[in-house]
Protein backbone atom coordinates (compact mmCIF):
# COMPACT_ATOMS: atom_id res chain seq x y z
CA UNK A 1 0.00 0.00 0.00
CA UNK A 2 1.64 3.47 -0.71
CA UNK A 3 0.36 6.54 0.61
CA UNK A 4 -1.53 8.88 -1.62
CA UNK A 5 -2.30 11.54 0.31
CA UNK A 6 -0.34 12.43 3.88
CA UNK A 7 -1.50 15.79 5.03
CA UNK A 8 0.34 16.78 8.72
CA UNK A 9 -1.90 19.33 10.39
CA UNK A 10 -2.65 21.52 7.82
CA UNK A 11 -4.12 24.92 7.58
CA UNK A 12 -6.00 26.90 5.18
CA UNK A 13 -6.87 29.96 4.58
CA UNK A 14 -7.97 32.82 1.51
CA UNK A 15 -6.49 35.25 1.23
CA UNK A 16 -6.84 38.19 4.19
CA UNK A 17 -9.13 35.99 5.78
CA UNK A 18 -8.77 33.26 8.87
CA UNK A 19 -7.76 30.04 8.44
CA UNK A 20 -10.88 28.30 7.44
CA UNK A 21 -8.97 24.83 8.33
CA UNK A 22 -6.26 24.96 11.07
CA UNK A 23 -5.48 20.95 11.90
CA UNK A 24 -5.76 18.71 8.68
CA UNK A 25 -3.81 15.81 9.76
CA UNK A 26 -4.49 12.55 8.10
CA UNK A 27 -2.69 9.79 5.99
CA UNK A 28 -4.50 8.14 2.66
CA UNK A 29 -3.38 4.90 1.12
CA UNK A 30 -4.20 3.47 -2.29
CA UNK A 31 -7.50 2.23 -2.64
CA UNK A 32 -9.34 3.72 -0.06
CA UNK A 33 -12.52 5.13 -0.38
CA UNK A 34 -13.00 8.33 2.00
CA UNK A 35 -16.08 10.51 2.89
CA UNK A 36 -15.21 13.98 4.34
CA UNK A 37 -18.48 15.27 5.37
CA UNK A 38 -19.25 18.54 7.69
CA UNK A 39 -21.47 21.09 7.78
CA UNK A 40 -22.10 24.12 5.19
CA UNK A 41 -18.94 26.57 5.66
CA UNK A 42 -17.10 23.58 7.34
CA UNK A 43 -14.10 23.73 4.84
CA UNK A 44 -15.16 20.54 2.72
CA UNK A 45 -14.44 22.08 -0.31
CA UNK A 46 -11.23 24.15 0.48
CA UNK A 47 -9.81 21.06 1.66
CA UNK A 48 -10.46 19.20 -1.85
CA UNK A 49 -9.23 22.37 -4.16
CA UNK A 50 -6.09 21.84 -1.42
CA UNK A 51 -5.70 18.49 -3.11
CA UNK A 52 -5.52 19.64 -6.28
CA UNK A 53 -3.47 22.54 -6.14
CA UNK A 54 -6.08 24.73 -6.26
CA UNK A 55 -5.20 26.37 -3.02
CA UNK A 56 -1.89 26.79 -1.39
CA UNK A 57 -2.05 25.74 2.15
CA UNK A 58 -0.74 28.19 4.68
CA UNK A 59 0.62 26.14 7.43
CA UNK A 60 1.56 22.05 7.86
CA UNK A 61 2.61 19.55 5.52
CA UNK A 62 1.00 18.50 2.97
CA UNK A 63 1.92 15.61 -0.05
CA UNK A 64 -0.54 14.68 -2.73
CA UNK A 65 0.71 11.15 -4.84
CA UNK A 66 4.66 12.16 -3.24
CA UNK A 67 4.48 15.68 -4.07
CA UNK A 68 4.69 18.43 -1.85
CA UNK A 69 1.96 20.78 -2.16
CA UNK A 70 3.70 23.70 -0.54
CA UNK A 71 4.41 26.32 -3.50
CA UNK A 72 3.33 24.08 -5.99
CA UNK A 73 2.48 25.70 -9.25
CA UNK A 74 3.51 25.59 -13.19
CA UNK A 75 4.66 22.71 -15.04
CA UNK A 76 5.27 20.69 -11.37
CA UNK A 77 1.05 21.06 -10.75
CA UNK A 78 -0.14 20.73 -14.11
CA UNK A 79 1.81 17.03 -14.13
CA UNK A 80 0.22 16.79 -10.67
CA UNK A 81 -3.01 17.30 -12.34
CA UNK A 82 -2.98 15.40 -15.51
CA UNK A 83 -3.24 12.02 -12.76
CA UNK A 84 -6.05 13.29 -10.80
CA UNK A 85 -9.76 12.99 -11.60
CA UNK A 86 -11.88 16.04 -10.21
CA UNK A 87 -15.76 15.63 -9.69
CA UNK A 88 -17.01 19.67 -9.16
CA UNK A 89 -20.57 20.00 -7.42
CA UNK A 90 -20.92 22.48 -10.57
CA UNK A 91 -20.01 20.03 -12.96
CA UNK A 92 -17.34 22.70 -14.94
CA UNK A 93 -18.24 20.98 -18.67
CA UNK A 94 -16.74 23.19 -21.38
CA UNK A 95 -20.40 24.36 -22.68
CA UNK A 96 -18.97 25.12 -26.37
CA UNK A 97 -17.94 21.00 -26.71
CA UNK A 98 -19.98 18.25 -27.30
CA UNK A 99 -19.98 15.66 -24.19
CA UNK A 100 -17.88 13.16 -25.86
CA UNK A 101 -14.81 15.87 -26.04
CA UNK A 102 -15.79 16.90 -22.89
CA UNK A 103 -14.59 13.51 -21.79
CA UNK A 104 -11.97 13.03 -24.10
CA UNK A 105 -10.10 16.31 -22.44
CA UNK A 106 -7.66 14.67 -19.81
CA UNK A 107 -6.88 12.68 -22.86
CA UNK A 108 -6.56 15.12 -24.87
CA UNK A 109 -4.10 16.95 -22.71
CA UNK A 110 -2.21 13.97 -21.84
CA UNK A 111 -1.49 13.76 -25.67
CA UNK A 112 -2.99 10.60 -26.54
CA UNK A 113 -4.22 9.65 -30.24
CA UNK A 114 -8.02 11.20 -30.98
CA UNK A 115 -8.77 7.34 -32.25
CA UNK A 116 -7.55 6.27 -28.55
CA UNK A 117 -9.42 9.20 -27.05
CA UNK A 118 -12.83 9.07 -28.81
CA UNK A 119 -12.69 5.06 -27.90
CA UNK A 120 -12.38 5.61 -24.32
CA UNK A 121 -14.74 8.46 -24.28
CA UNK A 122 -17.44 5.91 -25.71
CA UNK A 123 -16.52 3.39 -23.23
CA UNK A 124 -17.39 5.49 -20.13
CA UNK A 125 -19.92 7.19 -21.94
CA UNK A 126 -21.18 3.50 -22.45
CA UNK A 127 -21.04 3.43 -18.48
CA UNK A 128 -22.59 6.31 -17.59
CA UNK A 129 -25.59 5.64 -19.81
CA UNK A 130 -25.12 8.30 -22.13
CA UNK A 131 -23.39 6.99 -25.63
CA UNK A 132 -26.54 8.04 -27.38
CA UNK A 133 -25.72 11.72 -26.29
CA UNK A 134 -22.61 11.64 -27.40
CA UNK A 135 -22.39 14.61 -29.13
CA UNK A 136 -25.08 17.01 -27.26
CA UNK A 137 -23.75 20.11 -25.65
CA UNK A 138 -23.65 20.11 -22.00
CA UNK A 139 -26.72 23.14 -22.00
CA UNK A 140 -28.90 20.20 -23.74
CA UNK A 141 -28.69 17.91 -20.95
CA UNK A 142 -30.56 17.46 -17.52
CA UNK A 143 -28.09 18.72 -14.02
CA UNK A 144 -27.72 14.55 -13.26
CA UNK A 145 -26.92 13.94 -16.92
CA UNK A 146 -23.92 16.69 -16.96
CA UNK A 147 -22.54 15.18 -13.64
CA UNK A 148 -22.54 11.78 -15.01
CA UNK A 149 -20.66 12.97 -18.09
CA UNK A 150 -18.43 15.22 -15.42
CA UNK A 151 -17.50 11.48 -13.40
CA UNK A 152 -16.72 9.87 -17.09
CA UNK A 153 -14.08 12.71 -17.53
CA UNK A 154 -12.71 12.29 -13.93
CA UNK A 155 -12.39 8.91 -14.80
CA UNK A 156 -10.92 8.81 -18.28
CA UNK A 157 -7.40 8.86 -17.70
CA UNK A 158 -7.34 6.48 -15.19
CA UNK A 159 -6.50 8.58 -12.27
CA UNK A 160 -4.58 7.72 -9.27
CA UNK A 161 -7.02 9.67 -7.12
CA UNK A 162 -10.45 10.61 -7.75
CA UNK A 163 -11.68 13.99 -5.78
CA UNK A 164 -15.29 14.73 -5.86
CA UNK A 165 -16.73 17.65 -4.37
CA UNK A 166 -20.57 16.68 -3.61
CA UNK A 167 -20.94 15.09 -6.55
CA UNK A 168 -24.72 13.93 -5.95
CA UNK A 169 -25.20 17.50 -4.10
CA UNK A 170 -28.07 18.17 -6.97
CA UNK A 171 -28.67 14.98 -8.45
CA UNK A 172 -31.89 12.40 -8.45
CA UNK A 173 -31.98 9.47 -7.07
CA UNK A 174 -31.16 7.68 -10.67
CA UNK A 175 -28.34 9.83 -11.92
CA UNK A 176 -26.94 9.65 -7.87
CA UNK A 177 -26.85 5.59 -8.34
CA UNK A 178 -24.80 5.48 -11.40
CA UNK A 179 -22.49 8.55 -10.22
CA UNK A 180 -21.50 6.35 -6.82
CA UNK A 181 -21.56 2.75 -9.00
CA UNK A 182 -18.90 4.38 -10.98
CA UNK A 183 -16.61 5.67 -8.33
CA UNK A 184 -17.42 2.06 -6.46
CA UNK A 185 -16.32 0.40 -9.76
CA UNK A 186 -13.42 2.35 -10.24
CA UNK A 187 -11.96 1.79 -6.35
CA UNK A 188 -12.89 -1.70 -6.45
CA UNK A 189 -11.61 -2.42 -9.83
CA UNK A 190 -8.71 -0.07 -10.58
CA UNK A 191 -7.81 0.60 -6.54
CA UNK A 192 -8.45 4.47 -7.36
CA UNK A 193 -8.06 6.24 -4.20
CA UNK A 194 -11.07 8.26 -3.68
CA UNK A 195 -12.19 10.94 -1.66
CA UNK A 196 -15.41 12.48 -1.51
CA UNK A 197 -16.50 15.47 -0.01
CA UNK A 198 -19.93 15.55 0.76
CA UNK A 199 -23.13 16.30 3.32
CA UNK A 200 -24.63 12.83 3.97
CA UNK A 201 -23.00 9.74 3.05
CA UNK A 202 -25.28 7.63 0.83
CA UNK A 203 -27.30 4.71 2.12
CA UNK A 204 -27.03 2.98 -1.15
CA UNK A 205 -22.81 2.82 -0.51
CA UNK A 206 -21.98 -0.44 0.26
CA UNK A 207 -17.93 -0.60 -0.07
CA UNK A 208 -15.42 -0.08 2.71
CA UNK A 209 -15.02 3.46 3.25
CA UNK A 210 -13.38 5.67 5.58
CA UNK A 211 -15.62 8.31 7.47
CA UNK A 212 -14.16 11.95 7.74
CA UNK A 213 -15.28 15.08 9.78
CA UNK A 214 -14.49 18.34 9.36
CA UNK A 215 -15.66 20.37 13.06
CA UNK A 216 -14.66 23.73 13.89
CA UNK A 217 -11.59 23.80 11.25
CA UNK A 218 -10.34 20.31 12.44
CA UNK A 219 -10.45 17.39 11.08
CA UNK A 220 -11.54 14.08 12.79
CA UNK A 221 -11.60 10.56 12.29
CA UNK A 222 -15.56 8.92 12.24
CA UNK A 223 -14.35 5.03 11.23
CA UNK B 1 -20.62 39.82 -36.75
CA UNK B 2 -19.23 40.10 -33.80
CA UNK B 3 -16.95 37.67 -34.56
CA UNK B 4 -15.32 39.72 -37.82
CA UNK B 5 -15.32 43.21 -35.69
CA UNK B 6 -13.25 41.39 -33.11
CA UNK B 7 -10.85 40.69 -35.42
CA UNK B 8 -10.84 43.68 -36.84
CA UNK B 9 -10.06 44.76 -33.13
CA UNK B 10 -6.62 43.40 -33.68
CA UNK B 11 -6.01 43.48 -37.76
CA UNK B 12 -6.57 46.75 -38.10
CA UNK B 13 -3.76 48.15 -35.29
CA UNK B 14 -1.36 45.92 -36.71
CA UNK B 15 -1.95 46.71 -40.38
CA UNK B 16 -1.25 50.35 -38.46
CA UNK B 17 1.69 49.15 -36.83
CA UNK B 18 3.46 47.71 -39.95
CA UNK B 19 2.37 50.66 -41.87
CA UNK B 20 4.04 52.90 -39.71
CA UNK B 21 7.42 50.55 -40.05
CA UNK B 22 7.22 50.74 -44.08
CA UNK B 23 6.45 54.20 -44.13
CA UNK B 24 9.51 54.72 -41.99
CA UNK B 25 11.74 52.49 -44.02
CA UNK B 26 10.78 54.48 -46.82
CA UNK B 27 11.34 57.55 -45.30
CA UNK B 28 15.03 56.10 -44.41
CA UNK B 29 15.41 55.36 -48.26
CA UNK B 30 14.32 58.56 -49.51
CA UNK B 31 16.91 60.39 -47.52
CA UNK B 32 19.98 58.06 -47.67
CA UNK B 33 19.20 58.44 -51.58
CA UNK B 34 18.72 61.91 -51.12
CA UNK B 35 22.29 61.93 -49.14
CA UNK B 36 23.96 59.92 -51.95
CA UNK B 37 22.85 62.87 -54.72
CA UNK B 38 24.01 65.06 -52.03
CA UNK B 39 27.27 63.05 -51.32
CA UNK B 40 27.93 62.85 -55.99
CA UNK B 41 26.69 66.36 -56.55
CA UNK B 42 28.75 67.90 -53.46
CA UNK B 43 32.42 68.89 -53.31
CA UNK B 44 34.39 71.29 -50.66
CA UNK B 45 36.85 73.83 -52.22
CA UNK B 46 39.86 74.49 -50.50
CA UNK B 47 42.07 77.83 -50.98
CA UNK B 48 46.07 77.05 -50.33
CA UNK B 49 49.00 79.32 -50.34
CA UNK B 50 51.16 76.49 -50.94
CA UNK B 51 51.09 73.28 -52.66
CA UNK B 52 49.90 70.69 -49.96
CA UNK B 53 49.80 66.68 -50.69
CA UNK B 54 46.30 64.94 -51.42
CA UNK B 55 47.05 62.07 -48.69
CA UNK B 56 47.90 64.71 -46.14
CA UNK B 57 44.58 66.61 -46.91
CA UNK B 58 42.76 62.93 -46.63
CA UNK B 59 44.48 62.30 -43.46
CA UNK B 60 42.22 64.84 -41.63
CA UNK B 61 38.89 62.67 -41.18
CA UNK B 62 37.77 59.43 -42.70
CA UNK B 63 34.61 61.07 -43.99
CA UNK B 64 37.18 62.81 -46.91
CA UNK B 65 36.59 60.04 -50.30
CA UNK B 66 39.12 62.16 -52.36
CA UNK B 67 40.89 64.97 -52.93
CA UNK B 68 41.90 66.53 -56.50
CA UNK B 69 44.31 69.60 -57.36
CA UNK B 70 41.92 71.71 -59.60
CA UNK B 71 43.70 72.86 -62.43
CA UNK B 72 44.44 76.11 -62.51
CA UNK B 73 45.19 76.59 -66.44
CA UNK B 74 41.38 75.84 -67.07
CA UNK B 75 40.29 78.49 -64.56
CA UNK B 76 42.50 81.00 -66.45
CA UNK B 77 41.28 79.95 -69.97
CA UNK B 78 37.95 81.55 -69.18
CA UNK B 79 39.35 85.01 -69.00
CA UNK B 80 42.14 85.11 -70.75
CA UNK B 81 39.97 86.91 -73.35
CA UNK B 82 38.99 89.74 -71.11
CA UNK B 83 42.71 90.39 -69.70
CA UNK B 84 45.79 91.10 -71.08
CA UNK B 85 48.32 89.04 -71.00
CA UNK B 86 50.74 91.04 -68.91
CA UNK B 87 47.99 90.75 -66.22
CA UNK B 88 47.18 87.22 -66.60
CA UNK B 89 50.95 86.42 -66.16
CA UNK B 90 50.61 88.88 -62.71
CA UNK B 91 47.61 86.79 -62.09
CA UNK B 92 48.74 83.39 -62.32
CA UNK B 93 51.84 84.45 -60.49
CA UNK B 94 49.88 85.13 -56.96
CA UNK B 95 47.09 82.68 -57.61
CA UNK B 96 46.14 80.49 -54.92
CA UNK B 97 45.78 76.65 -55.23
CA UNK B 98 42.32 75.47 -55.48
CA UNK B 99 41.93 71.45 -54.29
CA UNK B 100 38.23 70.13 -54.65
CA UNK B 101 37.06 67.40 -51.36
CA UNK B 102 34.23 64.81 -52.14
CA UNK B 103 33.16 62.74 -49.29
CA UNK B 104 32.36 59.37 -48.61
CA UNK B 105 28.64 60.77 -47.32
CA UNK B 106 26.96 63.86 -46.72
CA UNK B 107 27.34 64.63 -43.08
CA UNK B 108 25.42 66.54 -40.76
CA UNK B 109 26.07 70.06 -39.69
CA UNK B 110 28.25 69.59 -36.72
CA UNK B 111 30.51 67.56 -38.60
CA UNK B 112 30.49 70.31 -41.68
CA UNK B 113 31.67 72.48 -39.01
CA UNK B 114 34.21 70.26 -37.63
CA UNK B 115 35.71 69.25 -40.73
CA UNK B 116 36.14 72.50 -41.84
CA UNK B 117 38.15 73.82 -38.94
CA UNK B 118 40.21 70.88 -39.13
CA UNK B 119 40.86 71.47 -42.65
CA UNK B 120 41.50 75.13 -41.82
CA UNK B 121 43.75 73.68 -39.31
CA UNK B 122 46.42 72.86 -41.94
CA UNK B 123 49.48 74.32 -43.21
CA UNK B 124 48.64 76.63 -45.89
CA UNK B 125 45.15 76.84 -45.90
CA UNK B 126 43.76 80.01 -46.46
CA UNK B 127 40.25 79.33 -46.92
CA UNK B 128 37.60 76.70 -47.11
CA UNK B 129 34.22 76.85 -49.03
CA UNK B 130 31.79 74.30 -47.64
CA UNK B 131 28.57 75.56 -50.05
CA UNK B 132 26.34 74.03 -46.93
CA UNK B 133 23.97 76.43 -47.64
CA UNK B 134 22.39 75.45 -51.02
CA UNK B 135 22.39 72.15 -49.61
CA UNK B 136 21.52 71.94 -46.03
CA UNK B 137 18.35 73.10 -45.75
CA UNK B 138 16.75 70.58 -47.96
CA UNK B 139 18.42 68.03 -46.25
CA UNK B 140 17.46 69.40 -42.98
CA UNK B 141 13.78 69.65 -44.06
CA UNK B 142 14.05 65.57 -45.06
CA UNK B 143 15.90 64.71 -41.49
CA UNK B 144 12.79 66.87 -39.49
CA UNK B 145 10.25 65.03 -41.10
CA UNK B 146 12.50 61.70 -40.49
CA UNK B 147 12.13 62.44 -36.73
CA UNK B 148 8.77 63.24 -37.20
CA UNK B 149 7.55 60.46 -38.58
CA UNK B 150 9.82 57.68 -36.66
CA UNK B 151 7.86 59.85 -33.14
CA UNK B 152 4.40 59.13 -34.85
CA UNK B 153 5.58 55.21 -35.66
CA UNK B 154 6.66 55.09 -32.05
CA UNK B 155 3.24 56.71 -30.91
CA UNK B 156 1.20 54.54 -33.50
CA UNK B 157 3.03 50.97 -32.55
CA UNK B 158 2.59 51.92 -28.39
CA UNK B 159 -1.41 52.78 -29.40
CA UNK B 160 -1.31 49.80 -31.43
CA UNK B 161 -0.20 47.45 -28.64
CA UNK B 162 -1.94 48.71 -26.19
CA UNK B 163 -5.48 47.71 -28.40
CA UNK B 164 -4.06 44.20 -29.44
CA UNK B 165 -3.40 43.81 -25.68
CA UNK B 166 -7.20 45.08 -24.97
CA UNK B 167 -8.53 42.83 -27.79
CA UNK B 168 -6.64 39.56 -26.30
CA UNK B 169 -8.14 40.00 -22.85
CA UNK B 170 -11.56 40.33 -24.45
CA UNK B 171 -11.18 36.94 -26.81
CA UNK B 172 -9.48 35.08 -23.38
CA UNK B 173 -12.21 36.66 -21.15
CA UNK B 174 -14.30 34.57 -23.91
CA UNK B 175 -12.77 31.60 -23.37
CA UNK B 176 -11.78 32.09 -19.46
CA UNK B 177 -13.80 29.23 -18.56
CA UNK B 178 -12.59 26.43 -20.62
CA UNK B 179 -9.34 28.27 -20.21
CA UNK B 180 -10.05 26.99 -16.35
CA UNK B 181 -11.56 23.98 -16.69
CA UNK B 182 -8.07 22.78 -18.81
CA UNK B 183 -6.37 24.24 -16.44
CA UNK B 184 -7.93 21.95 -13.72
CA UNK B 185 -6.95 19.22 -15.97
CA UNK B 186 -3.59 19.68 -15.79
CA UNK B 187 -3.03 21.79 -19.62
CA UNK B 188 -0.01 23.21 -20.06
CA UNK B 189 -0.41 27.11 -20.91
CA UNK B 190 0.05 26.39 -24.86
CA UNK B 191 -2.72 24.00 -25.32
CA UNK B 192 -5.51 25.98 -22.77
CA UNK B 193 -4.36 29.69 -24.20
CA UNK B 194 -4.09 27.75 -28.10
CA UNK B 195 -6.86 30.10 -28.98
CA UNK B 196 -5.40 33.12 -28.93
CA UNK B 197 -2.25 32.18 -30.50
CA UNK B 198 -4.39 30.93 -33.43
CA UNK B 199 -6.13 34.34 -33.64
CA UNK B 200 -3.02 36.09 -33.33
CA UNK B 201 -1.17 34.29 -35.67
CA UNK B 202 -4.17 34.37 -38.56
CA UNK B 203 -5.10 37.66 -37.92
CA UNK B 204 -0.89 38.66 -38.46
CA UNK B 205 -1.11 36.93 -41.74
CA UNK B 206 -4.25 38.58 -42.56
CA UNK B 207 -2.49 42.02 -41.33
CA UNK B 208 0.20 41.65 -43.29
CA UNK B 209 -1.82 40.10 -47.00
CA UNK B 210 -3.29 43.97 -45.89
CA UNK B 211 -0.41 45.27 -45.93
CA UNK B 212 1.63 43.60 -48.83
CA UNK B 213 -1.73 44.78 -51.12
CA UNK B 214 -1.70 48.17 -50.07
CA UNK B 215 2.21 47.89 -51.11
CA UNK B 216 1.38 46.49 -54.39
CA UNK B 217 -1.45 49.03 -55.12
CA UNK B 218 0.80 52.23 -54.44
CA UNK B 219 3.57 50.28 -56.48
CA UNK B 220 1.51 50.59 -59.39
CA UNK B 221 -0.33 54.24 -58.65
CA UNK B 222 0.31 56.60 -61.48
CA UNK B 223 0.56 59.49 -58.77
CA UNK B 224 3.20 57.95 -56.44
CA UNK B 225 5.18 57.26 -59.01
CA UNK B 226 5.19 60.61 -60.93
CA UNK B 227 5.68 62.29 -57.29
CA UNK B 228 8.56 59.71 -56.93
CA UNK B 229 10.27 60.15 -60.29
CA UNK B 230 9.68 64.25 -59.64
CA UNK B 231 12.12 63.95 -56.91
CA UNK B 232 14.25 61.43 -59.08
CA UNK B 233 13.45 57.85 -57.13
CA UNK B 234 12.70 55.30 -58.95
CA UNK B 235 10.08 53.24 -56.84
CA UNK B 236 11.33 50.03 -57.66
CA UNK B 237 13.66 50.90 -55.28
CA UNK B 238 12.28 51.84 -52.15
CA UNK B 239 10.09 48.78 -51.36
CA UNK B 240 12.30 45.82 -51.54
CA UNK B 241 11.51 42.10 -51.37
CA UNK B 242 13.38 42.06 -47.81
CA UNK B 243 10.72 44.31 -46.19
CA UNK B 244 8.03 41.57 -46.51
CA UNK B 245 10.38 39.30 -44.34
CA UNK B 246 10.75 41.65 -41.77
CA UNK B 247 7.36 42.90 -42.03
CA UNK B 248 5.94 39.32 -41.15
CA UNK B 249 8.73 39.00 -38.60
CA UNK B 250 6.80 42.20 -37.26
CA UNK B 251 3.28 41.40 -37.56
CA UNK B 252 3.86 37.59 -36.05
CA UNK B 253 6.02 38.93 -33.26
CA UNK B 254 4.04 41.91 -32.31
CA UNK B 255 0.93 39.63 -32.26
CA UNK B 256 2.70 36.74 -30.28
CA UNK B 257 4.16 38.93 -28.19
CA UNK B 258 0.28 40.39 -27.11
CA UNK B 259 -0.84 37.19 -26.51
CA UNK B 260 1.78 35.98 -24.67
CA UNK B 261 1.52 38.71 -22.74
CA UNK B 262 -1.97 38.24 -21.83
CA UNK B 263 -1.69 34.38 -21.15
CA UNK B 264 0.97 35.32 -18.09
CA UNK B 265 -1.48 37.29 -16.64
CA UNK B 266 -3.92 34.41 -16.83
CA UNK B 267 -5.05 34.18 -13.00
CA UNK B 268 -6.25 30.71 -11.94
CA UNK B 269 -9.71 31.08 -9.98
CA UNK B 270 -9.29 29.31 -6.28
Amino acid sequence: MRNVIIANKVQLAYPRHEPVIKDATLTVQTGEFVFVTGASGSGKSTLLKSLYGALQIAGGELMVGGIDMQSIAGSKLNKLRRHIGVVFQDYKLVKEWNIEKNVMLPLIIAGFPKEVCQAQAQKLLNHVKLSHKADKYPPELSGGEQQRVAVARALAHNPFLILADEPTGNLDDYSSQVVWELLEKANEELETTVVVVTHHIPEMFHANYRHLMIENGVLYEIH
Amino acid sequence: MKSIKNHLALILPLFAILFAVEYLQILDRVVKMYEERLKAEYTIIVVTEKSVKPEAVQQVSPLIDKVELVDANQVLMRIRQQIGQESLAKLQSVMPLFYTITLHRYPDQKSLESLRKSLMALQGVKRVQMFEKVHHPLYSMLMFLKANVTIFALFFGIVGFLLIIKQMYVWQLEHQERMQIMALFGAPVWLRSGVLFRFAIVDALIALAMMAGLIFYLQRDHRVVAFLSDMNIDVAQLVIPKDFAQLAGVALGTALLCAFWVVARFKEES
